[in-house]
């Protein structure tokens, strides 16, 4: 490693602590808010904290209206359901591009390689007239059908993980005489245990934060955590101090995600740009 | 391998309920989306062939260009942005005391989402909300705005929200294109006496110019999406409508579907062209992603 300056080490530190305060003091009048009582919240200003750290009551209360509990386990169903088809068949299409030469080969592949200059946003007026002719519309099974499609970021990382398994290991199982569904299950799944996980945490963010999708298909009866928590901006007889402490409550379940797999989020992330 | 028919059989039932999946949700729909920008459908009654009136509508009404017109402010915030980031990335990558906890830190606003995000800077721009409560602070006050309201500064305001939530993401992709940079590169330049300045200005920088490009298109094509933020604080009110929050408004409140189309159609032709301006650029014609 090259020799770093006593300046550049300072400069660091600076750098990095000015930045953490970029990031964190938008946030901190959110968490002051989500703690103060509807007088205090209209006579104090947003940077001053709370007189009592344990006023519970907005978050008691924003549970209560805004359904979250019931609105968590939708979204805890439909990340389930939707991010286990959706490695499945991301690893099933994966491993047949990978190993096998075969007609049309080129063709799917492009085809799944195009979709990325098709913005979901740009065909959802067509899609969302499938989905209401399927009957689907204001139904779990609606987005969790349109999470489960297999996109090329994750066949990428999954490639990456394929070159590295050495094709005699297939080849000999071969002979041996297992089955392609065989080496598929026995061989090939368990080792791309890393590939795996890797995209099971960017589409477990990525569905678990949007609001496009199951905003546009779950309008009544079902909705998902970010939907219930738009709820609270359509109604404006919300008090925002209620308002501040659902989306506090919101931040709760990511962070807890975050600090279980600080790691494997960090370098998952940075290892998903590599590939 | 072999080549049996029993590898044919096995091959299909692969690749045949995600192709099927693929060709639904997203070739039938864009090619339908077309060919239905080209009439007038309004989700009920059979399409009319209208040829390019709804095109012309786009190019023609002011109120329709706006729509683009405020996509180019968060095309301009992506240049700070990707400027912090990049920074971020070299001071990050290296060892050094407490680089979980700014790593951790740094990760926050990446890992929230749209609602989130807008709540906490609707507190932020509000007119006694944290920007000019700090400006108050710090004697400023003359500088204190009505951010939400003034429609001269509301787009900018918005556009600026995206720094804070974006960089994340561009830092992550600095940060491991720096970590793929193999180490004895930094011990050939050290036993060569390199600086630490000399060695950004030699070896980190060059090594990530792809990645840098790849994030100014991601930037560029995400602008033209924008939908999220102006959509949940504003409501697309006060002039902060893009073309997709329009998109929605005309196919799922106006039944004008066929315009909704239209309009999706320029978004796709505006991504289409901005990821192929790498091509241009990247003479090996790789595709990245």
């Amino acid at each position: 490693m090259i020799h770093e300056s006593r300046l550049y080490k300072v400069l660091r530190y600076i750098f990095l602590a000015a930045a953490c305060i970029f990031v964190i003091v938008p946030i901190i009048p959110l968490i002051f808010m989500a703690f103060k009582t509807g007088a205090e919240y209209s006579s104090t200003s947003v940077l001053t904290p709370p007189r009592n750290w344990f006023n519970f009551y907005n978050f008691r209360y924003a549970i209560k209206v805004g359904n979250l509990g019931k609105a968590l386990f939708n979204t805890a169903v439909i990340l389930a359901i939707s991010l286990s088809i959706q490695l499945l068949f991301t690893t099933m299409v994966s491993y047949v591009l990978h190993r096998f030469e075969f007609k049309g080969k080129k063709i799917i592949f492009t085809m799944f390689m195009l979709t990325m200059f098709i913005p979901v946003v740009t065909t959802q007026t067509v899609v969302f007239q499938i989905v209401y002719r399927l009957g689907l519309v204001n139904k779990m099974p609606s987005i969790i059908l349109l999470y489960s499609g297999v996109h090329i970021v994750g066949i990428y990382i999954m490639f990456n993980q394929l070159n590295a398994i050495p094709k005699e290991l297939d080849e000999s199982a071969l002979i041996d005489g297992a089955s392609y569904f065989r080496i598929y299950r026995s061989i090939i799944l368990p080792l791309m245990k890393p590939a795996c996980t890797t995209l099971l945490i960017i589409n477990g963010i990525g569905h678990y934060n949007d609001f496009y999708i199951p905003n546009l298909y779950l309008r009544k009866n079902v909705q998902t955590f970010t939907v219930a928590l738009h709820k609270f901006f359509g109604n404006t007889a919300t008090p925002f101090e209620i308002v501040a402490a659902a989306i506090l409550l919101g931040i709760v379940p990511i962070m807890i995600v975050f600090l279980l797999l600080q790691k494997h989020i960090f370098y998952g992330l940075a290892g998903a740009v590599k590939a | 391998m072999v080549k049996t028919k029993g590898t044919r059989f096995f091959i299909f039932t692969f690749l045949f309920i995600p192709v099927i999946h693929l060709l639904v949700f997203s070739y039938i729909p864009i090619l339908s989306n077309i060919y239905l920008s080209f009439t007038n459908y309004n989700g009920v009654n059979p399409p009319k062939w209208v040829g390019l009136r709804n095109y012309a509508r786009i190019f023609t009404d002011p109120q329709y260009l706006q729509l683009f017109r405020n996509c180019l402010w968060y095309i301009i915030v992506a240049i700070p942005q990707l400027i912090f980031a990049f920074i971020l990335a070299i001071f990050v990558n290296g060892k050094f005391k407490y680089i979980n906890f700014f790593k951790g830190v740094l990760i926050i606003p990446y890992l929230l989402n749209g609602v989130i995000i807008s709540t906490i800077f609707i507190i932020f721009f509000n007119n006694s909300g944290t920007l000019n409560s700090i400006l108050r602070l710090l004697g400023l006050g003359g500088l204190a705005q009505q951010w939400l309201q003034n429609l001269r500064l509301v787009n900018p305001a918005i556009a600026s929200i995206s720094i804070w939530r974006y960089y994340g993401l561009n830092f992550l992709m600095f940060f491991g294109g720096l970590q793929a940079i193999p180490t004895e590169l930094y011990e050939a330049a050290s036993i060569d006496g390199c600086t630490k300045l000399q060695e950004i200005r030699y070896i980190s920088i060059p090594s990530i110019v792809n990645i840098l490009f790849i994030n100014i298109i991601l930037s560029i094509s995400g602008s033209i999406q924008v939908f999220e933020i102006p959509y949940i604080m504003m409501n697309g009110a006060n002039g902060t409508a893009t073309p997709v929050i329009q998109i929605q408004q005309s196919a799922f409140y106006e039944n004008r579907v066929g315009f909704a189309a239209a309009l999706s159609i320029m978004v796709f032709v505006i991504v289409v062209i901005t990821v192929n301006i790498q091509r241009i650029f990247d003479k090996r014609g790789n595709v990245y992603l």
